[in-house]
């Protein structure tokens, strides 16, 4: 059975706020969960930056069950490129990183980028002295 | 016998390859369990360096005379404008200088490419005259087809720098970079405990004619920096809480390496060099090895409001809270980030303790000292 890895944004209507969506997921749909970015108040409007891996069907049924739910999903598509072996390590990107992709390693001090937690804010575009960050529209 | 030691018997011991050379991060975790004697019995030599975006640099090319010849009054390279007021081949390009039409290109990224050996397009023009006929010229030059390439900063190495947070509502694009609002972040610029003037705060061994490390080669300074502050506040370790003391350098650009001279571009703000600078302190006595013991935690500097034209102090912090990757202010966690790399300055310091310890390096005692007590002056805006 074929397998996938998609990368979305859930925005969770006020009234299933509540409701344990993400153990639904993961138990009834059998599939793995990675939270990126949570943004939920109980009582508002909720995001959650996820990526969910399994095999095909299993996806479809959990997006298929999300929907019922109301849940509105837009998959996240951009990525951000980095120009690793140019960087110079200062750190001007790390400041504006809150999903933590870009850090300094506090021993070695080098720049340390995690795609993986990428929200592709596009701060660091703006913030790197080098240019070395360009936005990806590639197909997911 | 407190020890007492000469810069020349310093350089005796590096002839003979047996000077004690640390750098300024080992030395400051050696004075963790060592005394300032014990420091300055075993130890000769401390490099320090940094690393950083400093926009008061530039560079003194000679472009050698075309036949018929010209004197250049107005010139450009790669389309940015270079200052041709000297003699007639003579021109100063200016690091911060933008291109017109593209303003994340600059007089930086010409003094990269040009240290990096690439062609650069030279367009120059002149009125004509009897012994300069020529009045336009367009064509390209290397490092290889001028006659000097002369790095000449004003300013570099600022002894500590504020950090740059933003009280707004509205993110700020500046020369500490990117400033998130609402207190989003804190910026600041300084290689902490590695840093060339506050591992020597009074100057005792950094003067005109100390020999140095810039931009991959051996360089010199030349004088103070512009902006030269001593009369600033200090801490009680003795070392400057704010921006203070500057150096003005100046070396062979055609000897450097893009490694260690880097054209930058900040946001809204425009074009700056990040400039490799490494400094030897000789530790010729107690005191200067208590300095050079300096560690992060004692290096206070203040953060200061870049959301206010008056640029206020909110606080104060210090480099080893701010290297944490996170300050708390306010009853707030805030990330922060360097605009100076550690890792680059941690480099350039590693090649200085190299070649001290070869021999290949010997320290210069300052031709003269700096002036101490020297306050700034600031611009009055008088109504015609």
């Amino acid at each position: 059975m074929a397998r996938t890895k998609r990368r979305m944004v859930l925005k969770f209507p006020v009234e299933t706020v509540d409701e344990p969506i993400t153990y639904n997921l993961i138990r009834e749909f059998d599939v793995l969960i990675n939270i990126l970015n949570a943004d939920i108040t109980h009582g508002r409007e909720g995001n959650l930056l996820i990526e969910m891996a399994g095999e095909k069907g299993k996806v479809q049924k959990a997006l298929a069950y999300l929907e019922s739910k109301k849940v509105v999903i837009s998959p996240v598509v951009k990525t951000i490129l980095f120009n690793e072996s140019e960087c110079i390590h200062c750190g001007a990107c790390s400041s504006v990183c809150f999903p933590e992709a870009l850090m300094m390693d506090p021993a070695s001090r080098e720049l340390q980028f995690s795609p993986d937690k990428c929200m592709a804010c596009e701060l660091c575009i703006k913030a790197c002295p080098l240019g070395l960050f360009e936005l990806n529209f590639g197909v997911n | 016998m407190p020890v007492k030691k000469s810069f020349q018997e310093i350089n005796e011991k590096i002839k003979k390859g047996k000077a004690v050379v640390l750098t300024a991060e080992e030395v400051a975790a050696m004075g963790r369990d060592h005394s300032p004697a014990e420091v300055a019995e075993k130890v000769d030599v401390v490099t320090t360096a940094t690393f950083g975006p400093m926009c008061s640099s530039g560079m003194f090319i000679n472009t050698g005379h075309a036949t018929p010849p010209i004197r250049m009054e107005k010139a450009s390279l790669n389309g940015v404008p270079v200052f041709s007021g000297i003699a007639a081949v003579d021109l100063y390009i200016g690091a911060t200088e933008n291109h017109p039409e593209d303003p994340a290109y600059g007089g930086a990224h010409v003094i990269e490419e040009l240290i990096a050996g690439k062609d650069v397009e030279l367009v120059a023009h002149a009125k004509g005259t009897d012994c300069y006929p020529l009045k336009n010229i367009k064509t390209s030059i290397n490092r290889s087809n001028i006659n000097e390439m002369l790095m000449f900063n004003p300013r570099n190495a600022y002894q500590n720098y504020p950090v740059a947070v933003n009280t707004s509502d509205r993110i700020k694009y500046t020369y500490m970079g990117s400033l998130l609002p609402r207190l989003g972040n804190a910026n600041y610029s300084t290689s902490g405990e590695l840093s060339p003037l506050l591992n020597d705060p009074e100057m005792r061994t950094i003067g005109i004619g100390t020999r140095i490390f810039l931009g991959g080669t051996t360089g010199y300074i030349s004088w103070y920096g512009t902006q030269f502050k001593t009369d600033a506040e200090v801490n009680e370790h003795g070392v400057p809480v704010s921006n203070a003391a500057t150096l003005a350098v100046i070396g062979d650009a055609s000897a450097m390496s893009p490694e260690y001279i880097k054209a930058a571009y900040y946001e809204k703000y425009g074009v700056s060099m990040f400039v490799g600078i490494g400094v030897p302190i000789p530790v010729l006595d107690e005191e200067m090895a208590s300095r050079v013991m300096i560690r992060n935690e004692q290096i206070t500097t203040r953060i200061i409001d870049y959301s206010d034209p008056d640029h206020p102090e909110l606080g104060r912090t210090n480099y080893r809270e701010l290297m944490t990757g996170e300050i708390e202010f306010r009853q707030k966690k805030i990330k922060t980030g360097s605009l100076s790399s550690i890792y680059k300055a941690r480099k350039i310091a590693d090649i200085l303790k190299i070649q001290i310890s070869e021999g290949s390096f010997l320290l210069t005692e300052p031709l003269e000292h700096f002036p101490m007590g020297k306050g700034l002056n600031s611009l009055e805006i008088r109504s015609q």
